[in-house]
C-alpha cells in the first residue's frame, strides 16, 4: 500500500481515535501521555494532520456527545481504522523479523 | 508569551477556507493549553509559545503550498537535515563555543582600539595617524558580529521550537 508507513505523529493520532472519538485538545494530550512526552504536538501540526485525515476520509468530524460547548470531535472511519490495523499489521511482521534475525545472530 | 489575541493574528497566515474550518477550534485548543501552562515555569511557557508559533507558521506556509497545487510537503529548504533525523542533537557545546569566539574577537577589537589610541600621542606614529574612518569600521564590524550572532541565536531557537513539535515528521507521510 502506498500510504504505508505513517508517520509517528499520524499513527499516535490514529491510534488516540481508535478508542474512542476525541476532540482536539485530548488528542494531544493522549498523544503526548502515549509517547511519553516525546511527542508534543502543535496546534499548527494537529490541525493539518487533522484536515489530510480528514481530507482522506479516514476520520470524520462529529458533534461532542457529552460537552456543553458542542465542540468538534473526531473520529475514525471504517476506511481508517482498516488502514491503521494495516499499519499494525506491517510493525508486527516487521517485528517478528527483526526479532528472528536477532535470535539468529545470538544464537 | 504568545497571547490568545496574537495567536488569532498568527492564524491569519492561513488560507481562508483553512481558518473557517478549524480557525476557533484551533484557537479553543490553544486557549486550553495555555491555561495548563500557566503553573509551568518561564523556560516551560516560553518552549510553548515557540512551538505553538512555529507550528502555526510552518502550518499556513504548508497549507498555502497545497492550496497552490503541491503535494504535501514539509518546506522546501533541507531542513531534514538539521531536523528529521531523531538521534541528532545540537551540541551544546557549539553554543558554549560561539560566545566564547564572539568575546574573543570582542576583546581583540577592544585591544585594537587601545592601541591606535594610544600611538596617536606619539612624536612619530610608524603606522601613520588614526582616521576616525577606522573606529566606523570597526564598529560596523562589532555591530555585524552581534547582528549574526543574534539571527543565529534566533534561527536556531525557531528550528529547535519545530522539532519539538514534531510537525517535519508529517511531510512523511502518504495517505493516498
Amino acid at each position: 500500500m502506498e500510504f504505508l508507513p505513517l508517520t509517528e505523529p499520524v499513527l499516535l493520532i490514529l491510534l488516540s481515535l481508535a478508542g474512542q472519538p476525541r476532540h482536539g485538545y485530548s488528542i494531544l494530550k493522549d498523544v503526548e501521555q502515549m509517547s511519553d512526552g516525546r511527542v508534543l504536538l502543535s496546534t499548527g501540526t494537529l490541525y493539518g494532520a487533522l484536515r489530510r485525515l480528514l481530507d482522506e476520509e479516514w476520520i470524520e468530524r462529529i458533534k461532542e456527545q457529552d460537552s456543553s460547548r458542542g465542540r468538534q470531535a473526531y473520529r475514525l472511519t471504517s476506511r481508517g481504522r482498516r488502514n491503521l490495523q494495516l499499519e499494525v499489521g506491517r510493525m508486527k511482521q516487521l517485528t517478528r523479523l527483526a526479532n528472528l534475525r536477532i535470535a539468529s545472530k545470538e544464537a | 508569551m504568545l497571547s490568545i489575541t496574537l495567536y488569532r493574528s498568527l492564524l491569519r497566515l492561513n488560507p481562508a477556507f483553512h481558518r473557517e474550518r478549524f480557525g476557533e477550534e484551533m484557537i479553543a485548543v490553544f486557549a486550553e493549553m495555555q491555561a495548563e501552562t500557566v503553573s509551568k515555569g518561564t523556560m516551560a511557557r516560553a518552549v510553548f509559545c515557540l512551538r505553538e508559533g512555529a507550528g502555526v507558521v510552518a502550518g499556513a506556509l504548508q497549507e498555502h503550498w497545497r492550496a497552490l497545487g503541491g503535494e504535501d510537503v514539509w518546506l522546501w529548504f533541507p531542513t531534514r537535515r538539521f531536523t528529521m533525523r531523531t538521534e541528532f542533537r545540537f551540541p551544546k557545546a557549539t553554543a558554549v563555543l560561539m560566545t566564547i569566539i564572539l568575546g574573543g574577537i570582542i576583546l581583540a577589537i577592544q585591544k585594537g582600539e587601545a592601541i591606535s589610541t594610544s600611538l596617536r600621542g606619539a612624536v612619530s606614529p610608524p603606522i601613520g595617524p588614526i582616521h576616525p574612518v577606522h573606529s566606523v569600521m570597526v564598529g560596523g564590524i562589532l555591530l555585524g558580529f552581534v547582528f549574526f550572532y543574534a539571527a543565529g541565536l534566533i534561527g536556531w531557537a525557531i528550528l529547535f521550537a519545530m522539532r519539538r513539535s514534531g510537525v517535519h515528521r508529517l511531510s512523511e507521510t502518504s495517505t493516498k
